[in-house]
């Protein structure tokens, strides 16, 4: 079960990076496309506290 | 030893599925707003929401000081004009705003109007209705027709249709009223297909305005029989980092027949070096009528010397005259005026169709009235750097007077003029428990749109935030809904 849960939160954290930087990427080639629409520090504090429980289990 | 890592496996390709397709899913519908595929995208904002929400990026209204945020749960709109941007991913061909609104306005303020700017150099917006109270009161007194989309109201019955009134303007004759068709009739964001004739009409001299003016002008200038000639002589300060291009368009009803530009390389941008620029327009046998000439310049630009053919010329709604000179005497055919004085060393006392006024404050707005009735007022002033404004013309002369305008239901039209027919291009709002809603279309294809946003404005004429009343307009609800070309359009096009 402790196994499985380090699993799943790695690879939310995993998730949440490959969306920020393919949100950044969007943005990078048309301005505007997520933040008009989206505040990406919303999605960068979740890729944040993912990664920190990531770290957590991972250690364990 | 194979199981649990099947199982695992198993789990971890499902669930890194899952996490893909939401990545998949997040990615597309960006790109679905971004192309907006099917040509047609709405955005909100719900100000009557706790968040201000809304659906796409509707920017706050500016500036600051005319709009009070903080006395109601929503945004008070309490000077006129106010402006918010719309940000859209890809340009659009139409858009419909409808705008839900509770007016606490004073009966002196009978007309709410939306635009979007249109022209970047002269500030232009593209005004459309939203609210006309003295329309709204004549609905309901007067005989109402609605054709086409125009609303046609007679005082007197005498049309059937509105198609049988615009024959007989086209005629130069309508029923009930006199030679002078243009003050028997009235209107509101529609010009009809009308003649302007001077009677007995004399060339005269050549006029020579040596009278600086700031900024973008235009005036209406009348040819019979005779070439037109008009050199320009311009003076670009340099006081801004701006490149300073000018235009000037010649035009006669909506037909543009000469556009004149001269390009500004801006090589000494700042620096307080005056340029002086030269332009001529020359056109032989043009028909006699009355012709628009349209000055597009920054206000970092001066039009110091206009020497023209023709001497009846009047320039249209504003003049801005500076030189430093003073003592200038002007005519205006209207009978208010508003004035701004954007230095403190401009304040004075302003005389206006023989009454005075005092302009005490710099960089505000002063509205002044008179009572006479004649055709042209006169205007003293004795310091210049003014702008002077109304929706009449302005000339250096009272013969010089030409006005081919139609009476307006403006903000200062009074119901007891002696129009027998108004048409107008307007809905009236709808309205519930005094909150109103109102729609209004505007052609984006001329639109200015930089940085993917459109320019928007609110305009309430006379509403003034420094005037210590607390008449507002408040806005609870803007929905923009666009349209433009379908991706398949657009890829076959």
């Amino acid at each position: 079960m402790a196994k499985d849960l380090a699993i799943i939160s790695r690879e939310i954290f995993y998730f949440f990076t490959a969306l920020i930087v393919l949100s950044i990427g969007l943005e990078i080639i048309w301005p505007n496309i997520i933040l008009a629409y989206f505040n990406l520090n919303y999605i960068i504090v979740l890729w944040f506290v993912s990664g920190f429980i990531s770290l957590v289990k991972n250690n364990k | 030893m194979i199981k649990p890592f099947w199982t695992k496996w198993q789990f971890l390709f499902k669930f890194r599925l899952i996490l893909g397709l939401i990545l998949l899913i997040f990615v597309l519908s960006f790109l679905y707003l971004k192309i907006v595929p099917f040509g047609h995208i709405s955005y909100s904002r719900d100000y009557t929401s706790i968040w201000h929400s809304g659906k796409g990026f509707i920017y706050g209204f500016t500036p600051e000081e005319r709009v009070d945020l903080k006395s109601g749960e929503v945004p008070r709109v309490v000077g006129d004009p106010v402006y918010f941007s719309v940000f859209t991913p890809r340009t659009f061909d139409k858009a419909k705003m409808t705008i839900t609104y509770r007016d606490n306005l004073t009966l002196d303020m009978p007309i709410v109007e939306a635009g979007i700017l249109v022209d970047n150099i002269v500030w232009r917006y593209d005004l459309k209705p939203v609210d006309n109270k003295a329309l709204d009161y004549l609905m309901l007194r007067w005989n109402k027709t609605e054709e086409n989309g125009h609303l046609f109201l007679q005082k007197e019955k005498n049309y059937s249709s509105l198609a049988d009134w615009e024959k007989d303007l086209a005629n130069g004759q309508l029923k009930g009223c006199n030679d002078n068709l243009a003050d028997c009739l009235a209107v509101y964001n529609y010009s009809p297909k009308y003649n302007y004739q001077i009677f007995n009409y004399q060339p005269s001299l050549p006029l020579i305005i040596n009278q600086p003016l700031q900024g973008a002008h235009q005036f209406y200038l009348y040819l019979k029989n005779e070439p037109l000639h008009i050199d320009f002589t311009f003076v670009d300060q340099n006081l801004d980092l701006k490149p300073a291009p000018i235009k000037v368009i010649l035009s006669s009803g909506d037909n543009v027949i000469e556009t004149e530009t001269i390009d500004d390389a801006n090589p000494h941008p700042g620096s307080g070096q005056a340029e002086e620029k030269n332009l001529t327009i020359d056109k032989r046998n043009l028909p006699s009528g009355v012709y628009k000439v349209e000055v597009k310049i920054t206000d970092d630009m001066i039009i110091k010397k206009i020497n023209s053919s023709v001497g009846r010329l009047s320039f249209i709604n504003k003049i801005w005259p500076v030189s430093g000179k003073g003592d200038l005497t002007l005519y205006t055919d209207a009978n208010y005026l508003q004035v701004k004085a954007l230095n403190p060393a401009s304040l004075q006392t302003i005389s206006f169709a023989g009454k005075n006024f005092s302009l005490s404050e710099a960089y505000r707005q002063f509205d002044f009235k008179s009572d006479d009735g004649g055709l042209a007022k006169e205007i003293k002033i004795s310091k210049d750097n003014l702008i002077l404004e109304n929706n009449g013309v302005f000339a250096l002369s009272p013969g010089e007077i030409i006005n081919p305008a139609l009476t307006k239901v403006d903000r200062f039209f009074s119901v007891q003029t002696p129009v027998k027919y108004i048409v107008a291009d307007y809905n009236k709002p709808s309205e519930e428990e005094g909150v109103k809603t109102a729609t209004v279309e505007f052609n984006l294809k001329d639109a200015y749109r930089e940085k993917g946003k459109y320019s928007f404005m609110i305009s309430v004429p006379g509403l003034k935030a420094e005037d210590g009343t607390d008449d507002n307009l408040e806005i609870y609800k803007i929905n923009i809904e666009f349209e433009g070309k379908t991706l398949w359009q657009k890829i076959w096009q």
